[in-house]
């Protein structure tokens, strides 16, 4: 009888201890490219926030970051990269993903990605992510093939001479499973 | 049947399937070991129907590097010693929608095909997925995903401003102009400059003085337009100046001042002349101040255009 109850006990407890797991994003760097025909530029931001749920082995990923929050070297530059990218009006780009739990011990992601950015959302397919795990931190880079068609963002111009639709935007992040 | 060709000869089917081996496998083989991959498809319409010349552009992520091909009649096209890596792929054919694949992966284990079908129209439209496009777009589940507000992010960090963004839409608006009538003005500097070269010294005729005169009239009225719409294009609080544009205001402190005393020293040197002098006084700085004012003016402008 009492074996019973134990096993009882054991079967009911047991999603308890399966219970959801989650990553936090520890430390990232973004960095966005842009070319124009007199120079390149690039903009960075440490200041990404992201967060991961497991359940049935599947993680939501939502990672977040403020466009004011990408610095070019360039007060003037980076004024209107928020204007062109209407950066006042959207403050946040997010990126969406949902990937399974058994990823993180791989060496590559090819995550599909839902980004919004300048009041627009853009999807990414299969985009290819390098994974290394050390010492319970998962370090995740990769460049997102982003343009700024994709987001019906207007081309700024110096000189007169735009700047080149391709925006990639490397990544460079740090996860922690909780 | 291949018996039959290479006629009763023992051996000579061993050889045939090895050559046809080495043919195939080797240059994959190679491409593999060099870190090169093929990638290869066919691009038909709506109907099926081959698409003939159509321009299929991929472009590295890594580096931005792009290589074109054309389809044949076929509709096939096929990129050889790829390096590996991810590319996007942009398909356009003239009377059709361009189509942009935002990711296709190269590995090098074996050739990517990627077929595609294009529709008739002009808009380009993203495709969100290459490879096994069924599973996209594999979204996130609203009942357990993260929000924002899971984020520590507070709804006055993700609320948009309307205000600030038409802020910033004026202050870009302004500043284009003042880029534009910037870079007008640097002809007749340019050429006010030139003309000096005959305006003063021992030339005693008025007619290239009074050219040179009209010129820096016309460079001032410029110059003070475009000065018109950097100071009237509004300030965003909170912004601190950093990067070349600060050079660039530097320049403004001195070219500035100088636009205001090069015309005046000008009209008197200009008076001296006229009444058969030599320029003297205080008239003399009119060359030296004019070449810095113009020395900064160029310095200015090329701050914010030339990465140094």
């Amino acid at each position: 009888m009492n074996k019973k109850i134990l096993i009882v006990l054991l079967l009911v407890t047991l999603p308890t201890f399966a219970a959801d797991s989650q990553w936090t994003l520890k430390q990232s760097t973004l960095t966005y490219h842009v070319s124009h025909p007199l120079h390149e530029s690039e903009g960075v931001s440490h200041a990404a926030r992201g967060k991961g749920v497991c359940h049935d082995g599947q993680c939501d990923f939502l990672i977040a970051v403020a466009v004011k929050s990408f610095d070019s070297g360039d007060s003037n530059r980076d004024l209107h990269m928020v204007q062109v990218t209407r950066g006042a009006e959207f403050p946040i780009v997010t990126v969406r993903t949902r990937l399974p739990e058994s990823t993180a011990a791989s060496a590559t992601i090819n995550a599909d990605l839902e980004i919004q950015f300048a009041g627009r959302t853009a999807l990414y397919g299969k985009v290819h992510f390098r994974v290394e795990t050390q010492g319970g931190e998962t370090h995740i880079t990769g460049t997102i093939p982003a343009t700024l068609t994709d987001f019906k963002i207007d081309p700024p111009s110096l000189l007169t001479m735009p700047v080149k639709n391709d925006i990639p935007v490397r990544v460079d992040m740090t996860w922690r499973l909780q | 049947m291949l018996r039959n060709r290479f006629g009763n000869r023992p051996g000579a089917l061993p050889c045939v399937l090895a050559i046809w081996l080495l043919l195939h496998l080797v240059p994959s083989l190679i491409a593999q070991t060099a870190g090169m991959g093929v990638l290869t498809g066919r691009i038909v319409d709506s109907s099926g129907n081959p698409v003939a010349n159509a321009t299929v552009t991929v472009t590295s992520v890594d580096n931005g590097q792009a290589r074109s091909a054309t389809t044949g009649t076929d509709g096939s096209y096929r990129f050889d010693d790829l390096p590996l890596g991810s590319y996007r792929m942009k398909l356009e054919a003239a009377g059709f929608q361009t189509l942009e694949i935002p990711s296709a992966i190269v590995d090098g284990t074996k050739p990517l095909v990627v077929d595609e079908k294009l529709q008739a129209g002009a808009p380009t439209t993203i495709k969100p997925a290459l490879e096994q496009q069924d599973n996209f777009p594999n979204a996130p589940s609203s009942s357990t995903a993260p929000s924002l507000s899971d984020l520590g992010l507070t709804p006055e960090q993700t609320q948009g401003n309307p205000r600030e963004q038409a802020l910033l839409d004026k202050r870009t608006h302004m500043l284009k102009i003042h880029q534009r009538l910037g870079l007008i003005t640097t002809i007749p500097l340019i050429v006010t400059v030139a003309t000096s070269l005959n305006a003063g010294g021992k030339s005693t005729g008025t007619a290239s003085r009074d050219l040179h005169t009209a010129l820096g009239g016309v460079t001032g009225d410029l110059y003070f337009m475009t000065a018109y719409y950097a100071i009237r294009a509004p300030r965003v609080p909170g912004t601190q100046t950093r990067g070349p544009i600060r050079f660039h205001k530097v320049m403004a402190w001195i070219h500035g001042p100088g636009m205001i005393a090069t015309p005046i020293l000008g009209i008197m040197a200009f008076d001296q002349k006229n009444k058969g002098e030599k320029v003297h006084g205080i008239a003399q700085a009119h060359s030296p101040v004019a070449i810095v004012t113009a020395g900064a003016f160029g310095a200015a402008l090329l701050s914010v255009s030339v990465k140094f």
